[in-house]
Parts: C-alpha cells; structure tokens; sequence
C-alpha cells in the first residue's frame, strides 16, 4: 500500500514538473521523474509474484526504452540551442499547428 | 530492517523529485535528479531486483544524468533569461498533479503487492533469451535506431 502511495506522488510530482517548468532540459528531467515512478510501481506489483523475474526484465527493457528517449530528447535540446540558442519551452514553436 | 530498507529510498527518491522539480538553480535540479535515480535504484533492491538496481546505476546515474549535466552545459548559456519555475498555469498545473495523485492512489489501492520473492541474474537472463527474446531484440534495435537518429540530429545542428 504504501509504495503505492508513494509511486503516486512521485509520478504526481513529475507531472507538475512538466507542466510547469519552462526549461526544456527540466521538464526532460521530470519526465524521468514520472517514468521512474511508474517503473517502480509495475515492479512492486511484480515483485511478490512467482515470476518476478519476468518482471524484473520487463524493467531492464523500460530502463533501455527511458534511455534511448532522453538520449534523442537531449540530442534535439542541445541541437536547437546549438543552432539558435533557445532553449524554453515556449520559443520552440516552428511545429505548432 | 524492512522498513528502513523501504523508508530511506522513499526519502531519497521524494526529496530527489521535489528538488528536480522546484530548483531554481539547474545545477541543483539536476543533483536533485541523481538522488531520485539513485532512490529509484534503492527502491527495487527493496523489491529484490538486483540486477535491475545495478542497471538503474549504470544506465541512468551513469549515462543519463552525465547527459543532463552536459545538456546543461551547452544551454545555460542561452542568454534569453533564467531558468526556474514561475509559469501562470501553475495553479491548474497543481490541480492535475493532485487529482492524478488521488486517481492513482485510489484505483490502484487495490491491487496486491505481495512480499518480494527476490529473482537474481541468472532469472532475468532466462526470461530475456527466453519469452521476451523478441522484445529484448527490439529494444536492442531502438537503441541502435536512437543512436542513428541522436548522430543525425547532431550532425544537422552542426551544418547550420
């Protein structure tokens, strides 16, 4: 119950992160905040089963999907400031509708 | 002895979250940001994933969060003001954190959460080479694909 709870508040915190942080590298961070959340709660719920080690590998690939996510997103982050030195969320607006 | 297994991992990954999320100072965010990957890691040794906790260490708080700080380095010196928190929404933004909260606190307290059973390396290995053997070969092909796609991004930044 209680990692439960906590998963929920620390998702909870990631997603007021990213909602109102305005540097694109911080709310790259607190979207690590809500994926390590939500990684920690499946785990828990696959821990006590008889086959947690399926579980555990489940969390190895969503550590390698996490990686490769915030690998491409601090890529384009370090590209666009590169190229024309912004780097907050509300300058980045070449692919709004 | 479980409860303080449990206990100072929920802290760490707590107080990590709230300084990554609140800090001002990038520097601290991103400190802020290895003490919760490091309370994340601290988090499934308490649920006797061993080999996950290590990968957690390598992967993020030796790859990822050396990325960040280098991310760092290159946009702080974005001369078009500092970085922090400060936006209008911040209340609506509260709004949908807590009602987020209560949703998933309440839906899922339900859902059992047995003892860990502890699962070592030799488990994990079996499971990956064995029913998730496609999806380990797909991951593997995603971050082939992500390290194309993060030297192509670069390459095209440092042409213009």
């Amino acid at each position: 119950m209680s990692v439960i709870v906590l998963c929920a508040a620390l998702f909870s915190i990631g997603l007021y992160g990213v909602l109102t942080r305005r540097e694109v590298v911080a709310v790259l961070a607190c979207a690590e905040v809500m994926l390590g959340a939500a990684t920690v709660q499946a785990m828990a719920f696959a821990a006590g089963r008889p086959d947690a080690a399926q579980g555990q590998a489940l969390g190895v690939v969503l550590v390698a999907l996490a990686a490769a996510e915030a690998a491409v997103g601090l890529a384009v982050v370090v590209a666009v400031a590169r190229s024309s030195g912004r780097s907050r969320v509300e300058d980045l607006t070449e692919v709004r509708g | 002895m479980s409860l303080v297994a449990f206990a100072v991992p929920a802290a760490l990954a707590l107080i990590g979250a709230v300084a990554t999320v609140f800090a001002r100072d990038v520097m601290r965010m991103a400190l802020g940001l290895g003490a919760f990957l490091l309370g994340v890691a601290g988090l499934y040794l308490w649920e006797g994933m061993s080999f996950l906790a290590a990968a957690q260490v390598f992967v993020y708080v030796g790859g990822v969060l050396v990325l960040v700080l280098f991310a760092l380095d290159v946009v702080r010196r974005d001369p078009s003001g500092r970085p922090g928190t400060g936006s209008r929404h911040d209340l609506t933004a509260a709004v949908a954190a807590v009602g987020t909260f209560l949703l998933l606190a309440n839906g899922l307290r339900d859902v059992p959460v047995g003892a860990p059973v502890g699962s070592g390396a030799d488990r994990v290995a079996t499971a990956l080479l064995g029913p998730f053997v496609w999806q380990f070969e797909a991951v593997g092909l995603l971050l082939l694909v992500a390290l194309a796609a993060v030297v192509a991004v670069m390459a095209r930044g440092a042409r213009r």
